[in-house]
Order: structure tokens, then C-alpha cells, then sequence
């Protein structure tokens, strides 16, 4: 049965299928080309219609969303095509949705409606049922959406890629996944060698009553692999994950997942070898494949405008920033230089427009040590009294509404000549050295955060000793900050694009990037989960 | 949007009979997902979402695909199945692949789409947000919440003849208040209900304004072991955290907590619980109200998984069972889940503690160790200190890191079950029957100012 519970989870909180519902122009070659080939005028119709009913019903604001997402998804496992397994909120399989959202405002307060049926009367429905359920709204409502002003557009926009993943036959995909466990199963200690990809192309067409046609093309690929190892009957594992991009076949052929086979599984192997770290405080170096989600949880989500006012008290939660801290709040030491980016090529949330049809941006969050920017969209904007938006909205189905979402959060690097990692090694005397991404939990102000990791080597006295395990640090955001002590030279900075992040009511997948150079952070509280 | 049984077979059947393969399978999923949220005391965003697709899966021997399609005219159907067709055929053989169940499965009878909850609307969802602000405003503090509903129907047909359908509808009420100031916080809610007469919102509200206000300026306290008295929604959670732990190919491949000594080996018929701690499935519960169908089909059945701390089940998928030569469990872990509880009141585990903490809520719970189900999370919205039997005011929050293997030997009072959802968010099925619990020797190992 393909809905059991759990694959009905999956299924509600992100697409599924329709093959062939929109024509086949949309997928294929003729897209590489950079020809803007999708404008099916239909759209544009539909859309005008649609504007034109809800002004007529009396909405004061109305977009429509057409979207097609599809994603394609192959998991193997010690050299077996597996059924199972998920990559990010369960985006993984074959899935493919198609449908239309319906935004209004009516009566000061937003209405929301979406089906999968395109057609010109459900289209029409829709409308009405969006303002009907604005309206009904209006009995509990206490102040009125007031949305930025937004320059007008009529364009498409598509991500460059080299090679369409689409395009890529199944058995070159499979055969690349397969040798990867192979190469890994050649070590007799490894119990179960896995590798996957995960392809995802979305389609959307927006059109507001702000005056905006907006198309745009997104391709997304991502991959990762892992070994599990047994000795002496522990059983750990080592992971080596590319992360997600924007990008065509050519990010999967540049992750080398192969190459990287024999590394893992003898890793994986000391790994389960490995003493125990023990706790304390130490120097932490963060690799930028570690420090991505350190990132994302402690300057990412506390710089989002609709948590600091309180949209998002009930799930995803507030944050320890008030509006008065911006321009003044000591984040960290002057080190550290954070800006948004959702024109980044290759970055998981870059886009050329959002879904209040604002152009795609880069802005600073964090200017040496201090906060000097938040996140915002049309709706948040004038809380922090900025004319403008950032361009931050989102929705991830054309069946969910969109909101704010995390853009592409980076960590500039240090200037040349910054410490390289080898000179930061060399200058600890007690301290860890923390690659990949493991356990992650952080309170919902974003102030006390624990994290584990993928793999830790111990740094004694200047030198990188052994691979350490049963590690985690304890980081209070603003005293974490305030400890970096180095950055890394702008030839390190790497960047990794994540798998999702939920947000929201109904929750929501989002996928932001988060780049950095190799950090040094002093005097870290380290494994208190273990002891 | 509703489907009759008749509508959706018509759907399924119409798939099947398009199908050329050695064997077809039809899912079909559709119906109305709802939902209002309000912040600030205010509607933030109120939605109508509407879906419907099948799910088509073709067999050829060892090899399958699965397709999917939310249009079910003739051509839409037509080009996913010549689509998914092709796929099948280029597909490796996938040793692990099991046939379409057989019928006759016999289903529980369940009515789990009551009037009520059909016809929860925009308007009755912002009639309780109207109520609920009403209270909050009364006693000066700002609401945050959401009330989701769906009206779903789920079925599952094949070519050997089997045919399941189930239509439920159910609502949630979830609410967290906060003071002005921002320096108090407090939660309340009630998940996975199936009569909306049973969603009290204005009584809910009062719950989570009170806790908001009596939490205001909490004071730190050190980190260390606590008792700590779990109100039913972090009780929820923390069951929720050994539930993965109950598939029997994780354990039996030596990759799960219910791992035993030996690969091949796992701790069923071992004391791995308290005397106190016993789970099951109960299928066709009046008050859960779930799913009589199980896994491809098969009927759920009543499953025992722990009984007074001893393993007495794992789930068995019918792939691991044929492997392993034993019976498909067809229930799922997480179906119409119950844990017995006792008779002590919350008031009652507080009264008989000498110093501990009332924990409202868990939040950001993730795994640190899963072989151990060592896990990491947070308190939020309501965290109080007790001392020699009363409330002596609120505390800032905790980073604890425990888990369900050393907590639920430590269970020392529960509570009577009530209807609450185990996961993060509400948006999906999830609602067990979960009592709330005094758990001794609770490890706290850091404070967050974060309210």
C-alpha cells in the first residue's frame, strides 16, 4: 500500500505526482538552452481572469501561483536500489504535483485556496472560496496586513545548469550510486554502505495584482553517501554529503561520490574505534561542512522578521533579537561578517523572484560583530520601518501558502593571509576538530543550541591527533560569537546547501545554503550529552 | 470535499482495468486540508487546501514503479500509466519486492468522520480564534495559535481483488500565550479530535494565558537530575522517541536500540521498561478513532508492543517477516497508539514531590545516540519549580539530555491517558492515548534565558 501513515505524512506535507500534466517542453532540453520556451499563454489568461474576479469580489490585494514540482529520487544500499529512505523533509521518490494557489486579501486580512485542478471554472472557484475564507477571517482579526510597495515585472528567469539531471539516463544515475557501495563494501568492517541522489525541478508562474507575470525554472540536485561500520561490536558510521544545490547533473559529477568511497568506509571504521572526547571547554575548529547548520540554527532562524514579531510563536517560536537590537546588538567578535543571498549561483534558496514577486537580493545581517539587518518580506517589512522588502517569501506546493523563508545565509571569510586550518591546529592546545553534520537542537529564541557532528579529531598541543567520538557542544548564540577567534582565507570558503527546514502551520520545507571558510571558536563547552 | 467508497472504487477501477501488467495496485488519497493560525491575538493566514491523486504502482515480475496523478481524466490517467510502465521495465529487479496483498482482509469497522468535524469551516475556525483572543485579551496576554483540520479518505485497491477505504475527519486546537513583556510564556492544546464539541477553546485559553502569567521573570536554577512532572504533551513527545526502536529488521541487523547482544538477536521477551510502562496498538479505540488498515492493506490488528517493560512485539514488515519466516505484523507502531496509565493527578505527582520540575512542553527534540535513544531537547512555554509539594514559581528553560531507556525505568506516577499528538507539528496523523508522568532523576544540562 502506498499510503500507510507514514507515506501519508509525506504526502500532505509535500507533493506527489502527475505525470504529463503540463506539456513536455517543460522538462527537457530545450531549457538548457536558456530559451524561455514555457510561456504557454494560457497562464497569462488564466491569471487575468482570475485577478480580474477577485477584484471584482472586493479583495484589495490576489496573486495566483501555478506550479508543477517534480522530484526523482535513487537510494541504494550496499549495491541494492532500495524503496525506502528520505533525503531532507521526505523529498525523496518519484513524485511529481501540479496546481495552483489563490492569495487574497479581503477585508485587511490574507485568504488562502488552492486545488489541483487547472481548469478556467475551479480556477474561478478558488477565487471565491479564497475570499470567503479572508472575510470569514476579518470577525478575528486586530490590525490589517500592510504589504511593502513592489516594483512591477514581466519576465522569466531560470537557473543556469549545464546538464539536465532529467535527461541523465536512470541506468548512468544507478550505476554511479552502485559503485559507490561497492567501493565502500570493499572494506570488510563496513555493515551497510548507502549512496543517494535526489533531483527536484520546479515550474511556477505568478501572476499579482500588483501588475507582475513572473515564470521561473529551478533545478535542484543534491547527493550524499555513508558508510556504518562495526568493530569490536560499536557500530558508528561516516558520512560524506555534498548537500543540495542549484545546479544540473554536473553537481553530482562534481561531488565525486566514488572518489570519496575508500575515505568514508575507513573512517567510518575509526570511527567506531574512536575514545570518547570527554567534556569540557576547548577550542573548537568548525568545518564549513560542520558550521553550516551551526549557521543556520543561531544567525539564520533569530534574524527572521516574522519571528522576532511573533508570527511563528506557536511552532517554530520567536528569537532572542528585538527590534531594538538592530544596529546595535554585539553578535559576535569582528570576525564575523554575515550576509543574506538569494542570488547566490548555486545556492539552495536562489531564486530570481520570491513569492510577493521581489527580486531576488543580497543584504548584510551581520557587519563586523554587529547586527545590521533581518530578513523580511512585503508583509513584515514596516516593523522594522524599511520601505522595502528583502524578497523573502516562499511557498514550497502550490498547494501551501507562502510565508517567510530563510534566504541563503553566509559567513564572509576572513580577508587573504587569514589563519588556513593547519595554522589554527597549530595554535591550540586542547581542542576538536569537527566535520559534517550530526545531532542538532536549539531553543525556540535560538539562544542555547547543542550540536554534534559527523566526525571529530582531537587537537593536542598544537597537533591533530585521532579521531575522537561521543561528542557535542553546548553554544549560548552571542557568547559563542563573541569566541571566534579566526576565520579562514577567502580560498576556503565552501559552501553547503541543506536538505530542508520546516517552518510554519501547516509545516513547510525550505531549502537555504549556508557558506563559510573553516572557523576557530575559543573555549567551547564540550560533550555534556555524554557525561 | 468528500469521496463515498462507491466514488472512489469507480476511480480505482477505472486505474486498474487501463493497467496492462502482471499486477496493479491503485492508491487513492484525496480530500481537504484546513487550517487557521493567528499571532498576536490576529489571523496571520487561513487556508482551504484541496487534493487528490492515486498512486499507481505496476508489477512485472521483480521489478515496479509508482506514478502518481492529481487528474483523473481519461488522458491525465492514460499518459502517468504508460509513463510508470515504461519505468517498471527499466527498473533492476528488486529482490525485496512483495506481491500486492491477497484479500479477503477482514477491517475493523470504524467511523472516524463524525458531522461535526466535516463541517468544521473558515467561520467556526474563527469563531474559537475570536473566543480565544476574547480571554487572552481579558487577561492581558497575546495568542499565538493554530487550528488545523482535515477531512481525508485513503484507499487501496489491487488486481488480486482487494479493495480498503477510510474517511476520517479531525481537528486541533493548539495555543501558546506570551505576555507583553515577552518574559512569560505558557501552552495549551488538545490534538486529534474527532467531535469538535470536544475543543474547549475559551478553557484552553484560560490554561495557556494562566501558564503565560504564572511563568513571567522565571529565575535560573542549576542544571542538574530532576523529577520532573510531564504534563500529557512532552509526555507525548517523549514516548514518541522509542517508537523507531519497534522495527524488527533495524534491531535484528544490530542497527537499533532493540538490538540484542548478537546480529540476528533483538531484546524481545527482555525487561527493557519499568514494571509500569506498557504500550500497545488498540485498533479500533473509540476515543483515537485511527486507521483499521495496515501495511499494503493487510488488516491491523491489536499489537502488544511492550507489556509492564517487557518487549513482547516488534513490527515485522511483510518483506522482513517472509525473509525471517514469521507473520507480517500489518500494525504499524505508531497506530492508534495507547500507554496505560495510572491514577495519580498532575496535582497529586506534584503534591508527593519534593523537589522537581512541571515541565508544560518539550520542543527541538533530536537524537544524539540512537543505539542508547539518548536524545537532546528543550522545556518552553511553562517551566515551574517545585519544592516539598508546591509550585514555588516559574525557572528558565532546560537543555536536557535523557532519553525513553533510562526515563521510562524511572517512572515513578502516571496519570490518566488522554488524546494528544506525538510528533513536532500537528499537521499529521499522530495523536496516541499518552497519560501524563512523573519521571525521576531527569537530566537537565544547561539553562536558556530563551522564553
Amino acid at each position: 500500500m502506498r499510503q500507510n501513515r507514514r507515506d501519508f505524512a509525506k504526502t500532505l506535507s509535500l507533493g506527489t505526482i502527475g505525470l504529463g500534466l503540463v506539456p513536455s517542453l517543460l522538462y527537457g532540453r530545450d531549457l538548457i538552452d536558456g530559451q524561455p520556451v514555457v510561456k504557454d499563454p494560457r497562464y497569462r489568461t488564466w491569471s487575468e481572469d482570475a485577478l480580474r474576479e477577485a477584484r471584482r469580489l472586493g479583495c484589495t490585494y490576489a496573486d495566483i501561483r501555478f506550479t508543477l514540482n517534480r522530484s526523482h529520487g535513487l537510494a541504494v544500499r550496499n549495491g541494492q536500489l532500495t524503496t525506502s529512505g528520505s533525503i531532507g523533509f521526505g523529498q525523496f521518490g518519484d513524485n511529481e504535483t501540479y496546481g495552483f494557489g489563490v492569495r487574497v486579501i479581503h477585508s485587511g486580512v490574507w485568504g488562502f485556496a488552492s486545488s489541483p485542478t487547472v481548469t478556467p471554472d475551479e480556477i474561478r472557484r478558488v477565487v471565491s472560496v479564497a475570499s470567503d475564507v479572508a472575510r470569514a477571517s476579518a470577525r478575528a482579526k486586530k490590525f490589517d496586513v500592510r504589504l511593502a510597495p513592489v516594483k512591477v515585472y514581466d519576465t522569466f528567469w531560470q537557473t543556469p545548469i549545464e546538464r539536465d539531471a532529467w535527461e541523465v539516463p536512470l541506468e548512468e544515475k544507478l550505476a554511479l550510486l552502485v559503485r559507490t557501495t561497492q567501493a565502500m563494501q570493499k572494506n570488510p568492517d563496513v555493515l551497510f554502505a548507502n549512496a543517494a541522489m535526489n533531483f527536484n525541478y520546479e515550474w511556477k508562474f505568478l501572476a499579482t495584482t500588483e501588475g507582475s507575470f513572473i515564470e521561473q525554472v529551478s533545478h535542484y540536485a543534491s547527493c550524499s553517501m555513508s558508510a556504518t561500520a562495526r568493530k569490536d561490536g560499536v557500530v558508528k558510521s561516516r558520512t560524506y554529503n555534498p548537500g543540495t544545490e542549484t545546479r544540473g547533473w554536473e553537481f553530482i559529477a562534481g561531488a565525486d561520490l566514488p572518489g570519496h568511497a575508500e575515505r568514508v568506509a575507513a573512517e567510518a571504521v575509526e570511527h567506531a574505534m574512536a575514545k570518547a572526547v570527554g567534556s569540557g571547554l576547548k577550542d573548537l575548529i568548525l568545518m564549513p561542512s560542520h558550521s553550516a547548520l551551526t549557521i543556520h540554527e543561531i544567525i539564520g532562524h533569530p534574524t527572521e522578521l516574522d519571528r522576532i514579531v511573533g508570527y511563528e510563536a506557536n511552532y517554530a517560536g520567536t528569537s532572542f533579537i528585538t527590534l531594538k537590537d538592530v544596529g546595535n546588538l554585539k553578535y559576535g567578535t569582528k570576525l564575523m561578517n554575515v550576509y543574506a543571498d538569494r542570488t547566490h549561483p548555486g545556492g539552495a534558496s536562489t531564486v530570481g523572484y520570491d513569492d510577493d514577486g521581489v527580486e531576488a537580493q543580497r543584504w548584510d545581517l551581520v557587519k563586523d560583530g554587529i547586527l545590521v539587518g533581518l530578513q523580511t518580506n512585503r508583509e513584515t517589512a514596516h516593523y522594522m520601518g524599511e520601505e522595502t522588502s528583502r524578497g523573502c517569501t516562499f511557498a514550497n506546493h502550490w498547494r501551501n501558502y507562502p510565508f517567510l523563508r530563510m534566504p541563503n545565509v553566509q559567513m564572509g571569510p576572513g580577508p587573504a593571509g587569514s589563519p588556513t586550518v593547519d595554522q589554527m591546529i597549530a595554535d591550540i592546545k586542547d581542542g576538536v576538530l569537527v566535520d559534517g553534520q550530526g545531532s542538532f537542537s536549539i531553543d525556540q529564541q535560538r539562544y542555547n543550541g547543542q550540536f554534534g557532528g559527523d566526525a571529530f579529531w582531537e587537537i593536542k598541543d598544537g597537533k591533530k591527533t585521532r579521531m575522537v567520538t561521543d561528542f557535542s557542544y553546548n553554544a549560548i548564540t552571542t557568547d559563542f560569537w563573541a569566541n571566534l577567534d579566526a576565520v579562514g582565507p577567502p580560498e576556503t570558503w565552501e559552501h553547503h546547501g541543506m536538505g530542508g527546514d520546516a517552518k510554519g502551520q501547516p509545516v513547510q520545507s525550505n531549502r537555504p545554503s549556508h557558506g563559510s571558510a573553516p572557523m576557530l571558536i575559543r573555549r567551547v563547552m564540550v560533550g555534556t550529552a555524554f557525561s | 470535499m468528500s469521496y463515498s467508497r462507491d466514488e472512489v472504487k469507480q476511480i480505482t477501477d477505472k486505474v486498474m482495468n487501463m493497467c496492462q501488467a502482471d499486477a496493479v495496485e491503485v492508491a487513492f488519497s484525496g480530500g481537504e486540508r484546513s487550517a487557521t493560525r493567528f499571532a498576536n491575538s490576529s489571523i496571520t493566514a487561513n487556508l482551504i487546501e484541496n487534493d487528490q491523486q492515486v498512486n499507481i504502482t505496476v508489477y512485472y515480475g521483480q521489478k515496479s514503479a509508482s506514478a502518481t496523478t492529481h487528474q483523473f481524466d481519461d488522458a491525465s490517467l492514460k499518459r502517468t500509466i504508460e509513463a510508470v510502465q515504461a519505468l517498471a521495465k527499466r527498473r533492476p529487479d528488486n529482490p525485496e519486492l512483495m506481491p500486492p496483498v491477497k484479500p479477503p482482509q477482514e477491517y475493523l469497522d470504524v467511523e472516524a468522520a463524525l458531522p461535526s468535524a466535516v463541517n468544521f469551516g473558515p467561520g467556526e475556525r474563527a469563531e474559537m480564534v475570536r473566543q480565544s483572543v476574547e480571554v487572552c485579551e481579558k487577561l492581558g496576554v497575546l495568542g499565538a495559535g493554530y487550528i488545523p483540520k482535515f477531512h481525508w479518505t485513503e484507499a487501496t485497491a489491487n488486481s488480486e481483488g482487494l479493495f480498503s477505504y477510510f474517511r476520517y475527519a479531525d481537528a486541533s486546537f493548539i495555543l501558546t500565550c506570551r505576555t507583553p513583556d515577552q518574559t512569560g510564556s505558557g501552552w495549551a492544546g488538545t490534538t486529534g479530535v474527532k467531535d469538535i464539541g470536544n475543543i474547549d477553546a475559551r478553557g484552553l485559553s484560560e490554561v495557556a494565558a494562566r501558564k503565560a502569567l504564572q511563568s513571567r521573570k522565571p529565575r535560573a536554577v542549576e542544571p542538574g537530575r530532576y523529577t520532573v512532572v510531564l504534563e500529557p504533551r512532552p509526555a507525548a513527545r517523549f514516548l514518541q522517541l522509542m517508537l523507531g526502536s519497534l522495527d524488527a529488521r533495524a534491531a535484528e541487523e544490530g542497527r537499533s536500540f532493540m538490538s540484542g547482544k548478537e546480529r540476528g538477536e533483538t531484546k524481545i521477551g527482555q525487561k527493557v521498561f519499568g514494571d509500569n510502562v506498557t504500550l500497545r496498538s488498540h485498533i479500533g479505540n473509540p476515543i483515537l478513532r485511527q486507521s483499521p488498515v495496515g501495511e499494503d492493506g493487510l488488516a491491523a490488528r491489536d499489537v502488544t508492543w511492550i507489556e509492564k517493560g517487557v518487549v513482547k512485539n516488534l513490527f515485522y514488515s511483510r518483506y522482513w517477516a517472509e525473509r525471517q519466516k514469521k507473520a507480517p505484523t500489518a500494525t504499524t507502531a505508531n497506530m492508534s497508539l495507547v500507554m496505560d496509565g495510572g491514577t495519580a493527578t498532575v496535582e497529586e505527582m506534584i503534591k508527593t514531590t519534593k523537589r522537581g520540575l512541571l515541565v508544560s512542553f518539550f520542543w527541538y527534540i533530536r537524537g544524539v545516540d540512537p543505539m542508547t535513544l539518548l536524545y537532546t531537547g528543550m522545556t518552553r512555554d511553562g517551566l515551574f519549580l517545585i519544592e516539598n509539594g508546591e509550585i514555588v514559581g516559574p525557572v528558565q528553560n532546560f537543555r536536557w539530555n535523557d532519553g525513553p531507556a533510562v526515563g521510562f525505568n524511572n517512572i515513578s506516577m502516571l496519570g490518566a491517558p488522554v488524546p494528544m499528538h506525538t510528533g513536532e507539528a500537528y499537521d499529521n496523523p499522530g495523536t496516541a492515548l499518552v497519560p501524563p508522568m512523573k519521571i525521576e532523576d531527569f537530566t537537565m544540562t544547561s539553562i536558556s534565558p530563551a522564553v
